[in-house]
Order: C-alpha cells, then structure tokens, then sequence
C-alpha cells in the first residue's frame, strides 16, 4: 500500500519554509514507529533541507514574469521509502552539477550537492513543460 | 530571526537562534560587525538548529568579508546535524571551527596579542 500527498504552493521563497517543515513532519511521522529518537530526527532532517534546496532552487530559476508560477511538492510513501518529488515549469536543468570550488569561497550553489549526499537517491526528469525531482531515502 | 550579540575588546560575539536560511541569512550579511574590517568575530552556532544553501552562503560572505580585510571569523558550538552539513559541502576546511565560545575566545585573544 502506498500514500501520496500534494501541496501545490505559489513559487515564492515565503512558501519554501512551509513547504520543508511539512516534509519534515511527514518523514517523522513515518519514522517514529520505526526508527529511535535520533534516527528519526536526522530522517526528518534530511527530507527538510532537501525540500529547502529543492523549492528554492524552483523559485530563484522561475522566469522573472512567472508571476503566477506554482511548485508542486508530492510526497509518496511505499514502504520502507519517502520519495518528495518538486515539480516546477522552469528552464530544464542538470543534477550533474560540479560541487562548487570551495577556495573560491562560494555564497551560493550548495543545494544539488546536499541533496545529493542526504538523499539515497536523486532523479531528475523533463515531463513536457515540467522539472520533476525526485528525491528518496529508506526508512 | 534572533542574533544576540556581545562584545570582548574588538572581538563580537554574535549568537543566532533559530534557521539560518533564506528568510534569516541577511541579516548575518549585513550585521554591523561582520562589515566592520576592526572586529574580530565569532559565529556561535549553537543555537542554530537548521541551515541551508543560503545560510552558509552568509557564513561564508562573512569569512571572505573579514579576509578582505585581514580580519578574522571563526565559529563555535555547531551541533552533530550542522557538522555534517559543513563536512559535506567542505565548508568545515574554511574556518577554524570550536567546540563552545570559551576556547574561541582565547584562541582571538592570542591572535590579538600576536597582531599587536
């Protein structure tokens, strides 16, 4: 049996917060039956910060008109894995990126790279007009 | 976002509480001892209990801001979670990183001596 969840929230940053603590909620949730105390928090951990760099990574891409552009956060549960996929209408874009040169002292361009090394998996796909990433991680 | 912030000689201590990430970010980049070239500064993370993208972008713009200005920022007190995101992004190679104030603290205070 699976579930699945969708918000589909206005691409602006003031809905990035939302967005990441409902991720959060929902994998603690999930492993509290499951995992210990710590395990669980740094799971829900994981799937916040992931969801952080995701929808803001789908805001700060939007096309500076896209007024009225929409992210969508799905969430689906198949046992013993979460996968949040974010979808956007932006510009197609890679997850190959490099990890940014750190002895040039980067400001930005960490998001690809932690949600790389917290998730147990990562897929990007171009559906028509749509950018879908999913990212998933075993209880 | 709540920054605390105390002082010893040129050294500022500023302590943030809460999520450092796009909302709060700005305001360590534009705190007025991070652009001051005089102070000395210490981040004390301990409070912090979540960073993204955006908040170690600030942390960093501080480092680069005080070695522009052959000053000093280091950081104290960050927990296991935040570690790990400073040990995954690399970002731990950049400052000298300490367990609580206290040892930061001296640590300044021996640079100070030594600059004098």
């Amino acid at each position: 049996m699976s579930s699945i969840i969708t918000l589909t929230l206005p691409g602006d940053i003031l809905f990035a917060r939302l967005a990441s603590q409902t991720a959060s909620s929902i994998a603690r949730l999930l492993a509290d039956d499951q995992q210990t105390e710590t395990e669980s928090c740094v799971f829900a951990h994981a799937f916040e910060l992931a969801v952080t760099e995701a929808f803001t990574n789908s805001v700060t891409h939007a096309p500076e008109n896209a007024t009225s552009a929409m992210v969508t956060v799905t969430f689906l549960f198949e046992q013993p894995h979460l996968t949040v996929s974010i979808s956007d209408a932006n510009e197609p874009f890679t997850i190959e990126t490099p990890a940014p040169d750190i002895e040039s002292f980067p400001e930005n361009g960490f998001g690809l790279l932690i949600i790389r090394k917290l998730m147990d998996r990562v897929i990007y796909r171009r559906d028509g007009e749509w950018n879908i990433l999913s990212m998933s991680k075993s209880l | 976002m709540i920054i605390t912030e105390t002082s010893k000689g040129d050294i500022a201590i500023l302590a943030p509480d809460g999520k450092l990430d796009h909302d709060s970010a700005p305001e360590i980049r534009q705190n007025r001892s991070i652009i001051d070239p005089d102070k000395m500064v210490v981040i004390d993370l301990e409070k912090v209990d979540f960073i993204d993208d955006s908040g170690l972008g600030a942390i960093i713009c501080a480092l680069r801001n005080k070695r522009n200005a052959n000053g000093v920022t280091v950081l104290s007190g960050m927990n296991h979670r935040l570690r790990i995101i400073f040990e995954i992004t690399n970002i731990h190679k950049l400052f000298n990183i300490f367990d609580d104030v206290a040892p930061t603290i001296e640590y300044l205070e021996t640079r100070q001596i030594e600059r004098t």
